[in-house]
């Protein structure tokens, strides 16, 4: 038996916008701690953690750990069919093959279920071990998102290098090139708007902007991201969802070639 | 071909051996593939209506070239690093299954002979497609298409199955793709079926492992050779009346084709004379490989070579060539991206599925729980 209410419905919707593009099936697993998924795109280069925390539920019921395997894209179909305000609720079964979707209007005066039918999806959990990262950026999401995009246009491939003077975002492409640096910026009011570098080692990776920019779907989510860098462990972009969790992207850097690779 | 009826019997018995994968997962994987069983399939598949087969200006047969080209390429573009095994010298137990397909051929080139003269259009195909030989000028044009793409090519010493496992088993490579389940037999750790079947099909790749395999039939290699032996493979006769089912039953009774043997009604079933069993078995333990291969490397496409080959020597349309040589170069690019495997481990999911699936799943779900449990305190 699984329920699980979430008064704030439109981030469900927002949640699942972030990742259908990148991953078409997953497992959402329920447990006493709340609802997560962990899953990786089709070529195995990205991976995406997502967490909402049970306390985040206005009611929470899940007697027994289970998963339920969900195709995104169906998913993402009937939570379209919910209003931005409306409160949403998740219910299954033990033993059912299917979960209902109900969308209750603000005032109450519309019900809507909708049932969606389950999938078998066989898929790997990968653990994920607590890391010291070599830097730690924060800074405005609409800001990064703005660079991954504007940087796309120019090349495939990112090197974002972390020094003392801020984070630096390069490409090339056969146009030119590009440099964007982002400098230390805490004297700001908000401070969601604040660029903050936590740095112990200069680190320098570089990645497919390709991902990047489908990560930056979840900009909707959270003012602020943070992008979390060592030479040896895939880049973390790591978007809050305020009192409930978080959306964490993982990403696999381009390794360098042999030397003959390098001259062809 | 291969070992008969092996592939039903692993799906009823060792289900869980196999698995369905999506070709784009293989990405960043470096993957072993048995090329005579590829090119004999690109003869038989590749732009073929009726006795018609593509070919130069010359007349020679391209089908090779077209299929190998076009599907490296698919490969490649899916981030794959292929290489390119190719037969040796046969092994002399595998000579009599070699005449044996001599005969058929010969047959099925009288057949082919009648049903031009009938003008019998499905029998021309039919037999059309039996006459097909993978000659060693075939062989050396792919060799020579593969090098050009800067694709690396082993050749084997002897079978190139056993090549292939050999690599795998040394982690030179991530897989053996073939469509010949003797790789299972020479222990290749990860075998793959389909990958190079045509992207229009839709058919998903199926991952055996043969670890899992011999797990879940409760086998040692040994006893798994035997039993594939048993099935009937290239090397020699198997027993009449005696097929993958029955020899899973001996095998799982007796534990090895001696003791099989000492037990089997001699009456009913009718042992062949001199059955080379044991050499046969000695062919998958201990094969004819070469484990000093040098590095495995792709390398750049040579695109000047490409065009010549392919559009002066074999009439390729020349956009066509230089488009492909194109995506080669891209997707050398794409072959340092790293994998997410690289850096996490696998670890056991702990929860259960809210659908069930069926009985027997339930009745496997309780050590399942366990596991849970265990890993639950590990938090």
């Amino acid at each position: 038996m699984l329920e699980l209410r979430l008064v704030q419905g439109s981030l469900l919707k927002k949640v699942i916008e972030a990742i259908k593009d990148l991953v078409t099936d997953a497992n959402f697993d329920c447990s006493a701690t709340g609802l997560s998924l962990q899953a990786m795109d089709s070529s195995h280069v990205a991976l995406v953690a997502l967490l909402l925390r049970s306390e985040g539920f206005e009611h929470y019921r899940c007697d027994r750990n289970i998963s339920m395997g969900m195709n995104l894209n169906n998913m993402s179909k009937m939570l379209k069919c919910a209003g931005n305000d409306d409160i949403i609720t998740i219910k299954g079964d033990d033993g059912g093959d299917t979960i209902t979707f109900m969308f209750e209007s603000p005032n109450q005066d519309k019900i809507s279920d909708f049932e969606m039918k389950l999938m078998d999806i066989d898929s790997e959990h990968l653990g994920i071990p607590e890391a010291e990262y070599h830097a730690i950026v924060k800074m405005p999401s609409s800001e990064f998102s703005r660079i991954c995009k504007d940087l796309s246009s120019i090349g495939d491939t990112v090197v974002i290098s972390v020094t003392k003077e801020g984070v630096k975002f390069t490409t090339r492409g056969d146009i030119g090139t590009a440099n964007i640096v982002c400098r230390q910026n805490k004297t700001i009011d908000k401070p969601d708007e604040a660029t903050i570098i936590e740095m112990n080692e200069p680190v320098s990776l570089t990645f497919a902007l390709r991902y990047l920019n489908s990560f930056t779907k979840a900009t909707s989510l959270s003012e602020s991201v943070t992008i979390s860098l060592s030479s040896d462990l895939p880049v973390v972009i790591e978007y809050k969802i305020a009192d409930m969790g978080y959306i964490r992207f993982y990403l696999a850097p381009k390794i360098e070639d042999d030397e003959e690779d390098i001259k062809s | 071909m291969g070992i008969k009826g092996l592939t039903k019997l692993l799906a009823d018995y060792a289900p869980k051996a196999m698995k369905e994968q999506k070709f784009e997962s293989y990405f960043g994987r470096k993957i072993a593939i048995d090329a005579s069983m590829s090119i004999y399939q690109f003869l038989i598949v590749v732009g073929r209506t009726g006795t018609e087969m593509l070919t130069n200006e010359a007349g020679e047969v391209t089908s090779h070239l077209q299929g190998m080209f076009s599907r490296t390429i698919r490969l490649l573009d899916a981030g794959i690093k292929p290489v390119y095994v190719f037969d040796g010298q046969p092994p002399d137990l595998k000579k009599q299954e070699l005449a044996k397909r001599y005969i058929r051929r010969d047959d099925a080139t009288k057949d082919l002979a009648t049903a031009v003269e009938e003008g019998n259009k499905e029998e021309i195909e039919k037999f059309s497609k039996r006459t097909v030989k993978v000659t060693k000028q075939h062989n050396e044009d792919c060799k020579r298409l593969l090098r050009l793409m800067g694709v690396p090519v082993i050749e084997a010493p002897c079978e190139a199955e056993a090549q292939c496992a050999a690599l795998c088993k040394s982690d030179k490579v991530y897989a053996v793709a073939s469509e010949d389940m003797d790789s299972l037999t020479f222990g290749a750790p990860k075998f793959l079926r389909h990958l190079m079947d045509p992207s229009s099909k839709k058919i998903p790749v199926m991952e055996f492992e043969v670890g899992k395999v011999l797990l879940e039939l409760g086998f040692t290699m040994d006893q798994f050779i035997d039993l594939c032996i048993l099935c009937g493979c290239d090397y020699c006769d198997s027993i009449k009346g005696i097929g993958g089912q029955t020899a899973l039953k001996l095998i799982r009774q007796h534990g090895s084709i001696e003791n099989v043997l000492e037990n089997l009604s001699k009456d009913r079933y009718h042992i062949p004379e001199n059955w080379p069993y044991q050499e046969a078995r000695q062919l998958f333990k201990d094969p004819l490989v070469n484990l000093e291969t040098p590095e495995l490397k792709w390398t750049a496409p040579d695109e000047e070579g490409l065009v010549a080959f392919l559009v002066n020597e074999n009439g390729f349309n020349h956009d066509r060539v230089v488009k492909a040589t194109e995506k080669i170069k891209a997707a050398k690019d794409k072959g340092s991206q790293g994998r997410m495997e690289s850096f996490f481990k696998p670890m056991i999911n702990t929860s259960e599925p809210l659908k069930r699936k069926d009985a027997a799943a339930k009745a496997t779900k309780v050590p399942q729980t366990k596991k849970s449990k265990t890993g639950a305190k590990k938090k």
